[in-house]
């Protein structure tokens, strides 16, 4: 069973040009479409997230400012990111549908989630919007999660680094926070030194990749690097930041994915959770509308159990020196920040 | 030698912020960095702004009569914001940062959307902020 949602009416965000544009939920939903769920498709109705709800993960200050700024007019906020009139509300109202999602979860314990996510949120740090990114929409619901009393694990798939996931959560125990993603590539953060702040060492596990990876390296780094990590974690839920711009066909980005490689990361995602209805997708980057429909496509059947790919499985690209090299200065970087903390 | 980096996005402002440390370089002896964030929309775009910075840099240090070795131009994945502030850290280690007061994605009044504001709210190192005439 899906549990899907959305924005609703998400239009209103849009810029002539840019790459996040409202065809990509078109694209996100046909590729939705295409698993023939009918009667295992359950939407949950949009809400807006309160003033409290986003204060578990954003400065107070930064969300009036923000509404502020948009229901000005809006405009670009900087050369990646822009807001409209309506952008503060959508962007709200995406907030909550996270959360409409994970507690629709808990309540039947059985599904899998999937957050339609417009404007797309990792890069959104806690005061300042960044990278097309407005509100942090997986922070906010593992913020909910956590304060409910769950371990929540999130695996970020985006080509990316979720810059801002990782520094809302730096030292947060509650929340693992484990991201694949292309390095040199914006935001510039993401290496394999950063582990989490003095409460929550370990807590952050970066897998940076260079450019031309395929699936076999991703999942390399996946099994050797983060499996442990998520293992001892021992997570009560699974949220994904689900970006396809690690799709080869991608225009943002030069990793070498395809959709049957996403599907694995799925699979690999859906092994951490304890019980059923405890996981979710979220969607983050993904600009090829195609590579979005198939890649959509491959990772929910893997979820939900189905052995299926538009495209077959990747392999042969640059890497695996890489993820020998990650697993030795992360396991550098947490001997030294217990050495500092005086623990053994 | 002391290092001064300048944010630099090709817009009016950032050029007359890479004008005055220059001018200022020449007077103290220092070194000029231009830094330009690549953005998410940028990768992958034509043209090599590394070039193009190579370029404007020759001019900055012709204008204010430093040697073309003393100032040059470098990039760094991320918003301008990130990438300014990791300046006072290696490789570029700069002990002082310059930005205009407006670049292309500035909005007057707005903490929101003003590179120049949100460093200095951030700045580890002492910063110059460049009036535009």
């Amino acid at each position: 069973m899906l549990i899907l949602g959305g924005p609703g009416s998400h239009e209103g965000h849009e810029e002539e040009g840019h790459p996040e544009r409202p065809e990509r939920v078109t694209a996100v939903l046909a590729g939705v479409g295409d698993l023939d769920l009918a009667g295992d498709l359950v939407r949950v109705e949009a809400r807006e997230a309160t003033r409290a709800e986003l204060i578990a993960v954003h400065d107070g200050a930064y969300l009036d400012e923000l509404g502020a700024f948009c229901y000005g007019g809006g405009g670009d906020i900087d050369e990646d990111t822009y807001a409209t009139y309506d952008s503060y509300s959508i962007a709200r109202a995406t907030a909550g549908s996270g959360l409409a999602v994970v507690d629709e979860l808990r309540r039947r314990d059985a599904g899998v989630g999937l957050v339609v996510t417009r404007p797309p949120g990792h890069h959104a740090l806690a005061g300042r919007a960044m990278g097309f990114c407005l509100l942090n929409n997986v922070a906010v619901a593992a913020a909910h999660l956590a304060a409910a009393g769950e371990r929540v694990a999130i695996i970020d798939f985006d080509v990316h680094h979720g810059n801002g996931t990782q520094e809302i959560f730096w030292n947060d125990p509650r929340v693992l926070y484990v991201s694949s993603h292309q390095v040199p590539l914006f935001p510039g953060s993401g290496m394999s030194k950063e582990v989490g702040g003095p409460d929550a060492l370990g807590a952050t596990c970066n897998l940076p990749l260079p450019a031309g990876a395929t699936g076999d390296v991703v999942a390399r780094a996946y099994e050797e690097i983060a499996a442990p990590v998520l293992d001892s974690f021992a997570p009560s839920w699974v949220l994904v930041s689900a970006g396809f711009d690690a799709h080869r066909s991608d225009p943002l980005a030069d990793l070498a994915l395809t959709s049957g490689d996403f599907g694995a990361l799925s699979h690999f995602a859906a092994q951490f959770t304890p019980q059923p209805g405890r996981l979710a997708f979220f969607l983050e980057g993904g600009y090829n509308l195609q590579a979005l429909r198939a890649s959509i496509t491959d990772t929910l059947a893997r979820a939900l159990g189905e052995d299926r790919a538009s495209e077959p499985p990747s392999s042969g690209g640059p890497g695996h020196d890489a993820v020998v090299r990650s697993a030795a200065l992360r396991a550098a970087a947490l001997e030294a920040a217990h050495d500092t903390k005086g623990t053994p | 030698m002391t290092t001064v980096a300048v944010g630099y996005d090709f817009s009016d402002h950032a050029h007359r912020a890479a004008q005055w440390a220059a001018a200022y370089a020449q007077r103290c002896g220092a070194d000029v960095v231009l830094v330009h964030a690549i953005g998410l929309r940028e990768h992958g775009e034509p043209g090599n702004p590394l070039v193009e910075l190579a370029a404007v840099s020759a001019e900055i240090a012709a204008g204010a009569g430093l040697e073309e070795s003393r100032v040059r131009g470098a990039l760094d994945y991320g918003d301008a914001c990130s990438v300014l502030l990791r300046c006072a850290s290696a490789p570029i280690d700069a002990s002082l940062l310059v930005v205009g007061t407006r670049g292309h994605d500035a909005h007057a009044g707005l903490l929101l959307g003003s590179t120049s504001l949100e460093v200095a709210e951030h700045a580890t190192i002492p910063l110059v902020i460049v009036p535009t005439d």
